[in-house]
This record gives C-alpha cells, sequence and structure tokens, in this order.
C-alpha cells in the first residue's frame, strides 16, 4: 500500500494513532464478550467441575483422557461425520443441479427462483418443526398420499438411519439454496466464449462441463463447501425438535453430546472439553478459510 | 441453438422432470406449513383431499392469546440491540482493519472468523456459569451480550470486506485536504460503503433472530425468544400443530424482506473471496 503523495511523518503517525483508537472498543468488546467466555471454556475443560457431585478443582488433563475412551463421545462423532457428509454432499448437489437449471430459465418464468430461495430464509427451529410434522405418520401428508397408492412409508424418527436421514433432509431443504446462490453468482461469471469455443473445437457437452467449466467452479464449490461443513458442526436445532439424539443416543451429534453431558447429566468439565475439541477443529477450518481469503483483506 | 434430435430431447426431458421433483421438494413443505395454519381442529389429522374446506383462521387468533407475540417482541429486542451495538463498536473497526498500516491483520481476520464460526457451546457453558452468579439469567441484556459473540465478528469481518472495496486514494484525498480521520470515515468511506452496512446490519440481525441455542439456554419464561417459546406448543402428551404452522410463518415473515436484500450481499462478500 503506497500513496503517490505521502503526507509528512508526523501527519502519518496522527493517522495510524486514529485507526488503532478506531479498533479499542472492537477489541475491548471482542475481549470482554468473546475472549472471556473461552477462557472460561478452557478452563473449565481443565477442572472437575461438575453441578452435582461437587466441584475440587483438580486441574489436569482428566476430561481428555476420559474422552479418549468414551464410546458414546465417538458415537457422537460418527453421527457428526454422517451429517455433516451427507448433509454438505446432498446440499451442495442440489444446489449446483438448481443452479445450472435455472441457468437455462429465461423469461418470466424467472421468478419460479424464489420458490427455490424460500426454504433459506425460514429459521431452522421452523425448519426442524416443519419437518417434525413431515416426518410424523399421523399427520404427514406425504404418508396420506402413499396411503392411496398402498404404499406404507416407513416411520423415518424411529430407526437410526431413518432419523439420520430425516435430518440431513431438513438439513439439505433449508440450507441448498446457500450453495444454489454461490454457485448461480460463480456460474454467471464464466464467459460463454469460452464454452462456446469448446463446442467449436468439437468438446462434448460432458466434456466442456469437466474441463471447463467445473474447473472454473471449484473455488465457488470448495467455499460453499467449507462455509456448509463448518455449520455442520454445529447441529443442534434439527436434533433438539426432532429427535431429541434419539432414538437413544442414535442422532447425538458431538455439539449435541457436549450440550447433554454440561446441561442433562451436569458434567460441565467434560462439556467443556467436547467443546474444545469442536472449537480446535473450527479453528483449523477457520485458519484454512481465512488463508482463501487474505487476497481479499490485506 | 435449435437442436431437436431425439437425443437431445429425451435429454432435456430428463432436466426437466428432475427440476421438477427438486421445485416439489423445495415447494411441498412451504405449502403445507400454510396449509397447516389454516387447518380447522377436527379436521388436522385428515388429508387435505379429504376435506378441503375444514379451513379456519381461529388458528391466527388463538395464538395470539398466547404468549407468542411477546416472545416475537423479545426477538425483535434483543436481536436488534445486539445488531447496533455490534454496527456501532465493529463499523468503525472494519473501516481501520482495512485501511491501517498494520501487522498482524492475517491474525485478526482468523479470530474473527473463528468466532464467527466456533461451536456455540463453548461459549455458552462458562456464560451460563457467569450469568448464574451474576443473575443475568433470563435478562435482555444476558442475551443481547450473548448475541454480541455471534453480531460483533461477523459485522466487523463484512465491514472489512467492503472498506477494502473503498479507493484508499478516497480517503487519503479527504485527509490531504485537512479532514480529520473521523470525518474522513464519517463522510467520505461510510456512504462510499452504505451498501455492506445495511447488508452487515441485516445479516447481523438475522443470525441472532434464527439463534434458539443461546436462548434456550439462558433465557426463562421472561426473556425467551420466538425460536424457544415455539416450544411450547410442544407438550408431553399432545402437540398443537395448527399454532406451529401458524408460529413457523410469524418466525419467517418478519425477515422475508431482509433476506431479500441481503442475498446479493451473502453472494458478494464469498464470491469476493473466492475470485483468485
Amino acid at each position: 500500500m503506497t500513496s503517490h503523495a505521502t503526507p509528512r511523518r508526523g501527519a502519518t503517525y496522527e493517522l495510524q494513532r486514529g485507526y488503532r483508537l478506531m479498533m479499542v472498543p472492537a477489541i475491548l468488546a471482542v475481549g470482554i464478550f468473546a475472549i472471556v467466555p473461552l477462557a472460561g471454556m478452557f478452563g473449565l475443560a481443565f477442572s472437575d467441575y461438575h453441578l452435582i457431585r461437587g466441584t475440587n478443582w483438580d486441574f489436569g488433563f482428566q476430561n481428555f483422557a476420559k474422552m479418549l475412551s468414551d464410546k458414546r463421545l465417538m458415537n457422537s462423532i460418527y453421527v457428526m461425520a454422517a451429517l455433516s457428509f451427507f448433509g454438505v454432499a446432498l446440499q451442495v448437489l442440489i444446489g449446483s443441479a438448481v443452479a445450472v437449471g435455472l441457468q437455462k430459465i429465461t423469461g418470466k418464468w424467472r421468478v419460479g427462483r424464489i420458490l427455490f430461495l424460500l426454504p433459506y430464509a425460514v429459521p431452522h427451529v421452523a425448519v426442524a418443526l416443519i419437518w417434525l410434522s413431515l416426518f410424523t405418520p399421523t399427520l404427514s401428508p406425504i404418508n396420506a398420499f402413499f396411503d392411496l397408492f398402498g404404499i406404507t412409508v416407513p416411520a423415518f424418527l424411529t430407526s437410526q438411519w431413518g432419523a439420520i436421514t430425516a435430518i440431513v433432509i431438513a438439513d439439505t431443504w433449508t440450507n441448498f439454496p446457500f450453495a444454489m446462490l454461490i454457485i448461480m453468482a460463480a456460474l454467471q461469471g464464466i464467459s460463454p466464449d469460452l464454452e462456446e469455443a469448446a463446442a467449436i473445437d468439437g468438446a462434448t457437452r460432458v466434456k466442456t462441463f469437466i474441463y471447463i467449466t467445473l474447473p472454473l467452479l471449484a473455488p465457488a464449490l470448495l467455499m460453499v463447501t467449507l462455509f456448509r461443513f463448518i455449520d455442520s458442526l454445529k447441529h443442534f436445532p434439527m436434533i433438539f425438535v426432532m429427535t431429541k439424539g434419539g432414538p437413544g443416543r442414535s442422532t447425538q451429534a458431538t455439539n449435541f453430546y457436549a450440550y447433554v453431558q454440561t446441561f442433562q447429566n451436569s458434567n460441565v468439565a467434560y462439556g467443556a472439553a467436547i467443546a474444545v475439541m469442536l472449537f480446535l477443529m473450527a479453528a483449523l477450518i477457520s485458519y484454512y478459510v481465512a488463508k482463501l481469503n487474505q487476497r481479499v483483506t490485506t | 441453438m435449435i437442436d431437436n434430435s431425439p437425443e437431445f430431447r429425451v435429454k432435456r426431458g430428463i432436466g426437466l422432470t428432475l427440476m421438477l421433483v427438486l421445485l416439489a421438494f423445495a415447494a411441498v413443505p412451504t405449502l403445507w406449513v400454510l396449509i397447516l395454519s389454516f387447518r380447522a381442529p377436527m379436521a388436522i389429522f385428515q388429508p387435505i383431499w379429504e376435506s378441503p374446506l375444514a379451513l379456519t383462521l381461529d388458528n391466527f387468533f388463538k395464538i395470539t392469546r398466547s404468549n407468542f407475540p411477546s416472545a416475537l417482541m423479545n426477538s425483535f429486542i434483543t436481536a436488534g440491540l445486539s445488531t447496533a451495538f455490534a454496527m456501532i463498536v465493529g463499523v468503525p473497526a472494519g473501516f481501520a482493519l482495512a485501511k491501517a498500516r498494520l501487522s498482524g491483520k492475517f491474525v485478526a481476520s482468523w479470530v474473527l472468523l473463528l468466532l464467527r464460526m466456533a461451536p456455540p457451546v463453548g461459549f455458552v457453558i462458562p456464560l451460563f456459569l457467569l450469568y448464574v452468579n451474576a443473575g443475568l439469567i433470563d435478562t435482555y441484556m444476558g442475551l443481547v451480550f450473548a448475541y454480541m459473540t455471534l453480531t460483533l465478528p461477523l459485522v466487523t469481518w463484512s465491514m472489512w470486506n467492503s472498506f477494502a472495496q473503498v479507493p484508499d486514494e478516497l480517503i487519503e484525498a479527504a485527509i490531504m485536504d485537512d479532514a480529520n480521520l473521523m470525518q474522513a470515515f464519517l463522510l467520505i468511506a461510510l456512504p462510499a460503503a452504505r451498501p455492506g452496512a445495511v447488508a452487515a446490519a441485516i445479516l447481523a440481525f438475522l443470525v441472532a433472530w434464527n439463534d434458539f441455542f443461546y436462548a434456550l439456554i439462558i433465557t426463562r419464561s421472561g426473556t425467551a425468544t420466538a425460536p424457544v417459546a415455539v416450544m411450547n406448543f410442544i407438550s408431553y402428551d399432545s402437540v398443537d400443530w395448527a399454532s406451529i404452522a401458524v408460529a413457523s410463518i410469524a418466525l419467517t415473515l418478519p425477515i422475508l424482506p431482509l433476506m431479500a436484500i441481503a442475498n446479493r450481499y451473502i453472494v458478494q462478500s464469498l464470491s469476493g473471496a473466492v475470485k483468485g
């Protein structure tokens, strides 16, 4: 950053000091509202804080040692991985398909894209409740519809994979429009000349898509995948509303398990230790995203 | 390109069918909530085609007699306040981060992103213990403070991106003309970045409005926000589906215009990061 007309030295110093002063309130606020709770989380994670059993303030690695042999934690990681993988994959796939499809739709039918965008506007609790109603066999119009043809739709929420599928469907419903929006913007940025040139050179549609369009979409796809993946680590409202972690413990994803340990089992220290693990995962991914974003901000 | 070969028509047919299936996936649940919200209580468990006329407006009147409207008010108050505070503090910081000569900018952007992305369960555990001891459970202040952990990094980060697009020369010219930094910020940079500021405020409001987790832990009946209060329609032995449908609509309608404005910006802010 070089300015063609450099102000005199004292003025520059004044200016840079002014910039720093403007940051002070934010630094204080982030310190109070974010860093203090984070320090608390790390502190608790190494403590033995328990709301019922009592606390001796023994500090050490006991919670992290316990995590290594905790089968419920392992289970929660599998659930989280399944929810993340299938959810993000479906959102990116459906989002891309709709984005490509909508590109071909012109004229007054373009208004129809609102129908695809609407699910993105619905708050997650409402999403969860809507899909809970759709997965309640006595209420659901889907079940009633298939009953007309003598087909009984299985009850999703009473089996492990059924319940995971239900959450993935609800999550996909509300979040594929996010992928769609980003990919639509990226598609608009691709010059049609490139695809035409490929067609003139004798490339088939499939080949054009794989060798021309897809590489140009790759950065957008990566960004969408990363953002959706990070969000999927935070799964909570849908699990809380639709399954309460059940049947049994089969949909207790890690974030939800941390909540259960802290607020239902009163094992605050252990819940905090699990939260630390999730936090470190988020730290890794956000480091990568910050690197990708670095070109813009600096 | 006019192509009427059978092969092309088959492909187009498959594409169109796929789009219609996806449209049904997107639109049926929305349509279903609308129907459910007008369904007469007697007919709620009947398929709509068996009793298409069993519709009523009572569900909408009924919910005004519950505590849900005051919960909506709580949502407005807490989301509005936490957005306002985040803007007051975060917009100048975003400006400074975009324009100051600083080392450690990368770390700052990482921290802001991380705060935005970190699972809230880690924040909520210490906050809950703190609030129990400080008497902040079930207070507006407690919830607004908690939402600041969401809104402030969001506003600062997106304003940083917005101000980065404002040419440095504009600021420098103002400074050369004897404007002080505050004037350059308020009179030059902020108007130039206004669309970004509007979008940042909207995104912050939406994050707080949509929150379920913080409100579940640190509110009780007094300041419960709408996403938490809607759970009251589910009791141990019965579920008031009609009220849930009305409440879901009431949760979504106020933010639809905000979403319409912010959509474009979500794309810009992300594709800005995507461009090489």
